[in-house]
């Protein structure tokens, strides 16, 4: 028997694999057994957060990588040569760096250091992994980063115990209560730190998108680990943000002050095309985040407000995509009508929205787990309907391809812009039109979820029996949520018709219900940014990760898993959801101190435990 | 005075059956203006079930409910916009919900903005919030949970979730209230506290039925009271005459008679007190001048 050629590769990446695992664990006890050694000793913070922030210092200055990989930018001053030029620390050694100085300083700043410290340890565990693993897979094995002529590399290494050291320090006690910043400053105070935020958002989300591209706007050999490293490093300062209460604040901020933050978000959005990441393709990529978003605020009124799981969603971006393809006069399309986009766009949101209440009307009789196959179920018979050309209106198996741009006062929309010198990138157009669209559903998603609509649609999710004893009329109810949610489906599915120019059935599979499903629990149910970011990760992550080829998926698939497994509330949760899946308090705190009965007899305990 | 108005909720031979079971037979009972209704009977005598059926969670196998003369319909939501709230025996509030919200949701069936007005906030619809904001306020208020409008009702300590469900039933604007085990699992300071809600409810004009096993809690609280068991009506009365009632002590209580009475006595002298109802009949009196018509209206 012969051996496939691919099998010693799938034997080395299981070997790397179990060693990662073997390693994980054997840092998880000892970090176990360090933790109970520190409970109450919270003097030792200072000397093991700054001995962790030391070794990480000097980590960012060791070599990382025993021989130079092809030229490129990652590893350039990362190698053995580094002592060459050894103060052109950039890059993710200087994130380690920078990461380090932070680690020493926290402890003797008026923040609560070991949340810091535990934000900082984890951020540092990430750039180490990263960088060790890549170069371990890229590189040909251990070779990458042991003896090359006698010499080590072991920046990754060091990286990966200071990161472990650092986090250990924020065992030193219990966490610190998040800090609460007060957030009735004055109005113009208010504005001046919304936008300064956002546009710092902005120029982060460009420098994301921008990561491991070179100068000349190819995507470099390294965009993988380049982009995973600032990913890190953001993490980590994101987190310490939330440490110190930063982030806690800026929320209430926006909250207080929505309209406005509103309008900010817009104007960043809509100036993202003038940034690095202006290209054609990320003007793509960001019309189909834009899709997606819309899709997936809709798909939060049915599953993130009132609690229906749907798993057949798409159907619904697909119906309005070819409703919207077979009014715009394509020559395949079996109306040969044109009509004004607006008006097209409406119709497909009736459509959907028309279907939407069908496939809900079962919810009337079915629930839960039985509700969800019914929902798959719907989607595969509009998918396979739309295969065999079933009405009509799909073009089958041949699609319905050449859909004309959208063209309003004679500018093509497909066609590049340019605004005095400016040239902005082709698709530009639809990126605003989408960005618009994703505005509007925003603020019918919140207009809705803060009426007595939205509160019916909780109250039905939290309990039902409990909401029908109200005077909740909860089959209406539940049929509106999956009628509204599929109007704003609809709605997205006829600027993707436009911008795709071809809506073929197999846009429409199951596995993009599923993303649409994993946007929604990824950004956190219920949550309007929630969504938008689940969108965003769901189809960036991919993009970014394309360099790692086959480890792609399994990299991507394994970051939803962690984000599941640490953050099961979602990355920008809804007040309701953070308090249930967290198990804290509306204030971080956690359930089991909030709740302390003052049972006088075990009857009170018992209820209570119930 | 009672006995001379109209009732406002009244029962007529409400007979329920689940499979070969019978859970209630024949159970008819009224209530009036102003009137504190209690319903005692062992587990499984079919309190529940006979609330169930009053709020329209079951249709009665035979009989009718009636709500100032017309017939309450049998669907949970239309009998609580017709004027009958209730709670739950297990707590049930919204429990992701902010204690504002669940009384909020409660403003539901009074509430008239439909989707089109949920969706554009005019200036009617952002009245019609206010009011209904204001509303569950005053109800927060009432049931003595001010100043905690903002927090998770599943936060809230047990005492205060059972008010937060009662100032959610009352939301509904009800006619009439049920309250199913109200004091269940709570402490001697908490069910005190919770009487004079009640009796503060009542004030207001509501009319209460409680479920209850705390036969002193419900002698202490009820104008009247009534005693099922094994889904008939063994006994109502006056808190007087039911408590004196050697079926109502063997039915309930499950022992002889004379073993009990003390402990009978002693629950009625305690109920005396912590009312401080003057005029209370003596427990020996009562217990000679029984009413024998159990079952009957």
């Amino acid at each position: 028997m012969t051996i496939p050629p691919g099998w010693p590769i799938l034997g080395l990446g299981l070997l790397y694999i179990a060693i990662a695992v073997a390693v994980v664990l054997a840092l998880r006890l000892l970090w176990q057994r360090s933790a109970k050694a520190l409970a109450d000793k919270p003097g030792m913070l200072r000397p093991i957060a700054i001995a962790g922030g030391v070794l990480a210092v000097l980590a960012a200055l060791l070599p990382w990588v025993t021989f130079r990989f092809n030229d490129g930018p990652y590893p350039d001053l990362a190698t053995l040569q580094f002592f060459d030029e050894p103060w052109g620390v950039t890059g993710f050694r200087l994130f380690v760096l920078l990461l380090g100085v932070v680690a020493i300083a926290a402890p003797f700043l008026p923040v609560p250091a070991r949340r810091v410290e535990r934000a900082i340890g984890l951020g540092l565990i990430a750039l180490g992994l990263v960088n060790t693993i890549f170069p371990l897979i890229s590189g040909g094995g251990f070779g990458a980063i042991t003896a090359a002529d006698g010499a080590f590399a072991f920046g990754g290494v060091a990286t990966l115990v200071a990161g472990w050291v650092v986090a250990t320090s924020a065992k030193a006690g219990p966490l610190e209560p998040l800090p609460h910043w007060n957030p009735k400053v004055p109005r113009l105070l208010a504005y001046a730190v919304l936008v300064v935020s956002y546009v710092v958002l902005l120029l982060v989300v460009a420098w994301m998108l921008d990561a491991g591209t070179d100068p000349d706007g190819n995507t470099n050999t390294y965009a993988g680990p380049i982009f995973l490293s600032l990913l890190s490093f953001l993490g980590a300062a994101l987190g310490a943000l939330h440490a110190f209460g930063f982030l806690g604040w800026l929320t209430a901020l926006s909250e207080r002050h929505r309209v406005f933050s509103i309008g900010v978000l817009v104007v960043c959005a809509l100036a993202l095309p003038f940034t690095d990441a202006g290209t054609d393709y990320w003007m793509t990529i960001a019309v189909n985040v834009g899709v997606y978003a819309a899709t997936a605020i809709g798909l939060n009124i049915v599953v993130g407000l009132a609690g229906l799981l749907d798993l057949g969603y798409i159907a619904f971006l697909g119906i309005g995509a070819y409703i919207a393809a077979n009014f715009s006069g394509a020559a395949a399309s079996a109306l040969h009508v044109e009509l004004p986009f607006v008006l097209v766009a409406v119709i497909a949101a009736i459509v959907a929205g028309i279907f939407g209440a069908i496939v809900g009307s079962p919810t009337l009789r079915v629930r839960g787990d039985y509700l969800a196959i019914v929902t798959l179920a719907f989607g595969e018979i509009f998918r396979k309907a739309a295969q065999f050309n079933i009405g009509g209106m799909t073009g089958g198996a041949n699609a319905i391809p050449n859909i004309p741009p959208i063209n309003w006062f004679g500018r093509d929309f497909s066609a590049p812009l340019t605004i005095g010198s400016v040239r902005l990138p082709s698709g530009v157009l639809y990126y605003v039109l989408i960005m618009v669209l994703v505005a509007l559903v925003m603020v019918i998603f919140a207009n809705l979820k803060n009426s007595r609509i939205g509160r019916a649609w909780i109250a039905v999710r939290e309990d039902e029996d409990a909401a029908r004893a109200m005077g909740i009329k909860t089959g209406q109810v539940k049929i509106l949520a999956f009628l509204i949610g599929a109007m704003l489906a609809g709605l997205a599915g006829a600027v993707f018709a436009h911008k795709t120019s071809t809506v073929a059935y197999n846009s429409f599979q199951f596995i993009e219900s599923v993303t649409l499903l994993a946007a929604v629990i990824l950004g956190g149910m219920g949550s309007i940014p929630g969504a938008v970011l689940g969108a965003a990760l769901l189809l960036v992550l991919p993009e970014k990760l394309r360099d790692l080829q086959d480890w792609r998926l399994f990299f991507f698939g394994l970051a939803l898993v962690v984000i599941m497994r640490f953050r099961p509330q979602g990355l920008m949760p809804d007040r309701h959801r953070r308090a249930e899946l967290a198990d804290e308090g509306a204030d971080g705190v956690p359930i089991e101190e909030l709740n302390v009965p003052d049972a006088p007899d075990g009857s009170t305990a018992q209820a209570v435990a119930r | 005075m009672t006995a001379t108005t109209a009732p406002v909720l009244a029962a007529r031979d409400v007979s329920m059956v689940f499979g070969g079971l019978t859970a209630l037979a024949e159970v008819s009972l009224e209530l009036h203006e102003g009137q504190i209704l209690g319903l005692i009977g062992p587990n499984g005598a079919g309190k529940t079930t006979f609330f169930n059926c009053l709020t329209g969670l079951y249709t009665p196998t035979k009989g009718s409910v009636t709500l100032r003369g017309d017939r309450l319909p049998s669907d949970p939501a239309r009998v609580t916009v017709a004027g009958v709230a209730r709670t739950f025996q297990n707590i049930r509030l919204f429990p992701s919900m902010t204690a504002l919200e669940n009384v909020l949701v409660g403003r539901h069936a009074r509430m008239t903005q439909g989707p089109i007005a949920s969706l554009f906030h005019g200036p009617a619809y952002r009245r019609g919030e206010a009011d209904a904001r204001r509303r569950s306020l005053e109800l927060l208020e009432f049931v003595g949970l001010r100043g905690l409008d903002d927090e998770l009702a599943r936060n809230l300590p047990y005492g205060d979730q059972r008010r937060l469900e009662i100032a959610r039933a009352l939301a509904t604007d009800p006619a009439v209230l049920l309250l199913d085990e109200p004091t269940a699992g709570m402490n001697p300071q908490e069910t005190e506290a919770a009487r004079q809600l009640i009796f503060a409810i009542r004030d207001t004009g509501v009319a209460v039925v409680v479920i209850e096993h705390d036969t002193k809690f419900i002698f202490s609280l009820c104008d009247h009271v009534s005693v099922l068991v094994q889904g008939r009506l063994l006994v109502q009365g006056t808190p007087e005459v039911v408590r004196g009632d050697p079926r109502v002590i063997e039915a309930y209580l499950g022992k002889p008679p004379e073993e009990v009475e003390a402990e009978v006595r002693q629950y009625a002298e305690e109920a005396a007190h912590s009312t401080g109802t003057a005029g209370t009949a003596d427990p020996a009196d009562s217990a000679e001048d029984l009413d024998t018509e159990g079952g009957s209206r």
